[in-house]
């Protein structure tokens, strides 16, 4: 638990609250203590953000070359995976993996994008681009 | 307008800081190691086969709801457990309970949540909060992982509880709803100690759990870096670390909040022997904790480790060695 935020966070906006925790000391006891966050755990969550943020990338710039569909985009731009999808759409996995490809992706029917639109909380018109 | 007197208190574990101070409210003080140690929270197990954030899953406690459910029966508590198919009807019903006078427990998704640190949304469904009140579209929270009260609106919080995804909650809500006057702890702690005794130490032939999980864990460990990669081997640690850390463990795992029970428990016992192996379950405790240390160094140079995954196994075979020492110990309590 370190006294105040430290430069590990690539965010501005990471580790500002200030958490309970637990620890031990040769004596014995056992104490409660409210700090923030000490390094070694800012570097394993940052490390997680860092993963997520580059398989953002990858996938837009696989929608730019028209290799996958939006939708493989915006999956990841919400943190999900094809399981997860599946289940906020209403359609089933096959059928999600299927829509990746962009020949299918380009005739779906309108009914299909607003189930994908409002799962991920946009609307049609962003879903067909990627912004 | 419906604002209860709910006292808020921080705590290390969400499951458990709800579940001590919705007793509390019923004017029962019981504190967050009690309600975790009873509630038979310890777990370890190792999922291969379930990726979570596209890595395999490691849990360092028992399902979702168990802690609560648990500890009620043992005391002999009265609860109310409701999960809803239509949103809707689960928010209407949540306003008539909290109409009664009773503050609700929720199983939420954490990536939705507004008022939540950024560093913490992603997607994790087994997060828990009470909810104490509410006035027209906004509903007053208490989440123990924050330091202040929180408000969350309607339309957000019908989206937390239904979140998809592995252990998806369902709009699952829970209240106490009759606390007796005299509770006897000292069978429901011998109950709570022996089930999670048996859970780390008893299972036959399935390797993925307790001790063995452990072991399990280290051995899969020293063929990581081979069979995937540097890259992809520090993310896996990571999200191993990252369940023993960062979702809501007070440290270590939960063994801090172990090790803190049995003190309390040797008290209320009176049994000498358990504050022996409350001073070991701290020994062990900072082992784990030195071993994340060690991991997220290797995670920080990203892949060129400078502390290898055999070392880092072996540090766990150690942990595993001394929790199988305890726990057999555990076993034998009457």
């Amino acid at each position: 638990m370190d006294e105040k935020p430290n430069p590990v966070y690539k965010d501005e906006r990471y580790g500002q609250s200030r958490e309970l925790s637990y620890s031990y000391d040769k004596t014995g006891n056992y104490e409660k203590t409210v700090g923030f966050h000490g390094e070694p755990d800012r570097v394993i969550i940052q490390q997680a953000w860092d993963h997520f943020n580059e398989r953002i990338t990858e996938a837009k710039e696989k929608v730019l070359a028209g290799k996958v569909s939006p939708i493989a985009y915006y999956m990841e731009k919400n943190l999900v995976d094809t399981l997860s999808l599946s289940m906020l759409a209403g359609i089933s996995i096959w059928r999600v993996k299927w829509h990746f490809r962009p020949r299918v992706f380009n005739r779906l029917k309108t009914k299909t994008l607003e189930k994908y639109a409002s799962a991920f909380n946009i609307t049609v018109e962003e879903l067909k681009k990627v912004e | 307008m419906i604002k209860l007197e709910f006292e808020h208190r921080q705590a290390g574990h969400c499951e458990n800081g709800v579940t001590s101070n919705l007793l509390n409210y019923h004017q029962y003080k019981i504190s967050e190691p009690m309600v975790f140690g009873i509630g038979a929270g310890l777990f370890f197990s190792y999922l291969p086969f379930m990726k979570m954030q596209h890595a395999p899953t490691t849990t360092f406690r028992v399902w979702p709801g168990m802690i609560f459910d648990r500890l009620t029966k043992e005391l002999g508590i009265q609860t109310v457990i409701l999960k809803f198919r239509d949103p809707r009807e689960s928010m209407t019903k949540l306003n008539e309970v909290l109409d009664q006078g009773y503050p609700v427990g929720l199983q939420v998704g954490t990536y939705n949540l507004t008022f939540f640190p950024p560093e913490y949304r992603m997607h994790y469904n087994m997060h828990n909060m009470v909810v104490y009140g509410y006035d027209h579209e906004t509903y007053f929270v208490s989440d123990t992982l924050m330091e202040k009260l929180v408000e969350i609106s309607y339309e957000d919080l019908m989206r937390v509880r239904y979140a998809k995804g592995t252990f998806a909650p369902m709009g699952r809500m829970y209240y106490p709803t009759y606390v007796p006057k005299e509770i006897n702890l000292k069978p429901a702690i011998i109950n709570g100690i022996y089930k999670t005794a048996n859970n780390m130490v008893g299972v036959p032939f399935f390797p993925l759990i307790g001790v063995k999980g452990i072991r399990y864990l280290a051995r899969q460990m020293r063929k990581w870096e081979k069979k995937l990669g540097p890259e992809k081997a520090s993310y896996y640690l990571g999200q191993v670390l990252r369940m023993e850390e960062e979702v809501g463990t007070a440290g270590a795992g939960f063994r801090f909040i172990y090790g803190a029970f049995l003190d309390e428990a040797s008290r209320v016992l009176n049994q000498e022997w358990l504050k022996e192996l409350s001073i070991e379950m701290g020994e062990n405790a900072n082992k784990w904790r030195e071993f994340s240390y060690y991991g997220s160094r290797n995670c920080k140079k990203r892949g060129k480790a400078d502390q290898s995954y055999d070392f880092l196994a072996d540090m766990l075979m150690d942990c595993a060695d001394r929790e199988e020492k305890i726990f057999k110990k555990l076993a034998k309590i009457k």
